[in-house]
């Protein structure tokens, strides 16, 4: 066996050393432009799918948020919680939340939203939302009938062709909110927000106290309790603390929240990646298999020549597999390098997505290794097959065709 | 050392079944440098092919050395092949992407000599088929019968029991095949070197100890020439 690897190994060496570099070049072109397709789509899906776990972890949900507990509308004592919360090392801020569904009207249009009650001083060190006010301001603490809503409803910002809105409310026009209970109100709005996220821009926001009046609360109850943490990564540590520290509600980090919620959001990007991909490694190890196929029938007569002077069929199948190895790893590195030149290019000029959301790409090690192995055995196996069948030809038949 | 008896090959089945051999006895000693001529379609590839172990007779006995080889499985007619007999073609079989050095030494290595070795035992043999020098060039730059003496070298760096040879000189000209035949004739007197040899020409046999002629795959002549 070590002498079929040696013989093997020197006849592939030959052949590449003297082979013609045209095709060497041509051949590991089209194959790092297999790899490229391979690992482009995937790392801009993972792109997105990073810009919609950032916008989970800014807006709804923090780093780790509390839910309540089984069928319960309610956390019961919410500040209890967020005393626990908060004494637990490793997080910086918690606040309290309250999402009640409701419909808004405004000369004679009327939209349903979600609207968040909140703590408008906590949110600053919680949330995004006071950031990203685009006209007006963010409530304040003295805000009981003032509300902010999402630019999408309000029909000014992006997206408002998409959905119902409102039509072109300002900061400074009075709405009539009906919450689920039935219960009117009537707010001045006193910002439009956009975060240029659905989830964000078809909400609204007013203070946490009105719904706890509206509801008729008692002073402790939260559907939800948002957590940040000091150190990204330690979310994990941190959620297995609070339950220690005995918070006996559901505890979610964000990635276990986007899990499910990238997953219903990617499922049709996931199908075409896999799809892609698919007909990529068809197509690459098509191709391989056609070159080497060539080649093998290019040189039928010289593998009958090897074998009539005793070189073993099973070296001339290693000297396949080594060929084919050296080509796909030639392919596969001038891809890793035509890849992260893109990928770098994107991270620098991120493609606009919804004419707002930026996407750049994200290099996933993982995904690269896995690429490139499948890669590699695939075309590997495609390298082998012809010299395969060639190698156990008869003599006569390979070296004078029949 | 050889010993043929009734040799039979047959190609194809049925009607357009070919008898290319017929059933041919004859004996090989060491020692000697035999000529096998005959017409055009008589056999003696078909012979040549089975001696060299690159095909199978269908009907006859074949033995080297006391060897059945007739009879063995594959694998070891590859390991015979490596390392027992020479087979030199017509059109001199060398990998073209190889230098002659490489040529020669893929088969040391083959049979698990070391890369050094391997390398001294090429250069041995290129030297003694007068390529001394010529080591590094690949085949396109060599001349026909520089080729065909690569080839030789190739046959006879496994220092084979027998080295057979298929009309080694059809593609050169008269002083590239004289180069040749006298590389065949130093072997053959120096060294001892068992030689079977298929030629159209007549003057080759001046070069031989033995004339085999073939008609319609049987045995027409045997004929001794005396040494010189
Ligand atoms: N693979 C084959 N299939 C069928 N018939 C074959 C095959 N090889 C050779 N023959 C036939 O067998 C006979 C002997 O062929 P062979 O090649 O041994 O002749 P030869 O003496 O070497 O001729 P030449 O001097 O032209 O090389 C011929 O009639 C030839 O047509
Ligand atoms: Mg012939």
């Amino acid at each position: 066996m070590i002498n079929d690897i040696r013989v093997g190994a020197l006849i592939a060496y030959c052949s590449v050393k003297r082979g013609n570099k045209k095709t060497l070049i041509f051949i590991v072109f089209v194959l790092s432009l297999i790899f490229m397709n391979l690992v482009f789509l995937p790392s801009m899906i993972g792109g997105l799918s990073g810009l919609f776990t950032g916008f989970m972890q800014d807006y709804p949900y923090g780093d780790i948020v509390i839910e309540p507990m089984g069928d319960n509308t309610y956390i019961n004592n919410a500040d209890n919680v967020l005393k626990k919360v908060r004494a637990v090392e490793g997080v910086r801020a918690g606040t309290k939340r309250l999402d009640v569904g409701a419909s808004i009207n405004h000369k004679q249009k009327v939209v349903g939203v979600t609207i968040t009650g909140m703590l408008p001083t906590e949110e600053y060190e919680i949330s995004r939302y006071p950031y990203i006010i685009s006209e007006g301001d963010f409530l304040s603490d003295l805000s009981r009938d003032e509300i902010i809503i999402g630019a999408m409803i309000a029909g000014t910002g992006f997206g408002s062709e998409i959905y119902d809105n409102l039509g072109e409310v300002r900061p400074g026009a009075f709405v009539d909110v009906t919450y689920s209970n039935g219960v009117k109100r009537t707010y001045k709005v006193k910002g439009i927000m956009e975060g240029t996220f659905e989830v964000v821009d078809l909400n609204a926001l007013v203070h946490y106290k009105e719904i706890e009046d509206v509801y008729g609360l008692e002073g402790k109850e939260a559907t939800s309790v948002v957590v940040r943490v000091d150190e990204q990564g330690t979310e994990a540590q941190i959620q297995d603390k609070i339950r220690e520290a005995g918070v006996n509600e559901q505890i979610f980090t964000w990635a276990d929240k986007s899990e499910s919620l990238i997953r219903q959001a990617m499922q049709s990007m996931g199908a075409i990646d896999i799809m892609s991909k698919i007909v990529s490694l068809i197509v690459g190890a098509a191709l391989v298999l056609i070159i080497i196929y060539i080649n093998v029938l290019n040189r039928k007569k010289e593998i009958g020549i090897l074998k009539a002077v005793g070189i073993t069929p099973r070296s001339i199948v290693l000297s396949y597999a080594f060929l084919s190895t050296f080509y796909v790893s030639l392919g596969i590195s001038a891809g890793l390098v035509l890849y992260l030149s893109l990928m770098f290019y994107f991270q620098a000029n991120p493609v606009t997505f919804y004419e707002t959301m930026e996407i750049s790409p994200t290099i996933d090690p993982v995904l690269l290794i896995q690429s490139v192995v499948t890669m590699l055995t695939l075309s590997v196996i495609a390298g082998i097959l012809p010299a395969w069948s060639v190698s156990r030809e008869s003599i006569l038949k390979a070296i004078w065709g029949r | 050392m050889i010993i043929v008896k009734d040799l039979k090959r047959c190609y194809g089945t049925g009607d357009t079944a070919v008898r290319a051999l017929k059933g041919v006895s004859f004996e090989i000693n060491k020692g000697e440098f035999v000529a096998i001529m005959g017409a055009s379609g008589s056999g003696k590839t078909t012979l040549l092919r089975i001696l060299a172990l690159l095909d199978d007779a269908t009907g006859g006995e074949y033995t080297i050395r006391g060897l059945k080889v007739s009879s063995l499985p594959e694998a070891e007619r590859s390991y015979y092949r490596l390392t027992q007999v020479g087979y030199i073609f017509q059109d001199y079989a060398l990998i073209s992407e190889m230098s002659a050095a490489e040529n020669v030494y893929l088969l040391s290595m083959m049979e698990g000599k070391s890369k050094k070795e391997s390398y001294k035992t090429a250069l041995e043999a290129l030297e003694k088929v007068g390529l001394k020098g010529k080591h590094d060039r690949v085949p396109d730059e060599l001349s026909g019968g520089e080729k065909q003496r690569v080839a030789i070298a190739r046959a006879i760096a496994k220092k084979p029991d027998i080295l057979f040879a298929d009309e080694p000189c059809a593609n050169l000209d008269t002083t590239n095949s004289k180069q040749v035949l006298d590389v065949f004739k130093e072997l053959n007197e120096k060294y001892g070197q068992t030689i079977v040899m298929v030629t159209h020409e007549p003057w080759h046999t001046d070069y031989v100890d033995r004339v085999i002629t073939f008609k319609d795959g049987s045995l027409l002549s045997d004929e001794k020439k005396m040494k010189e």
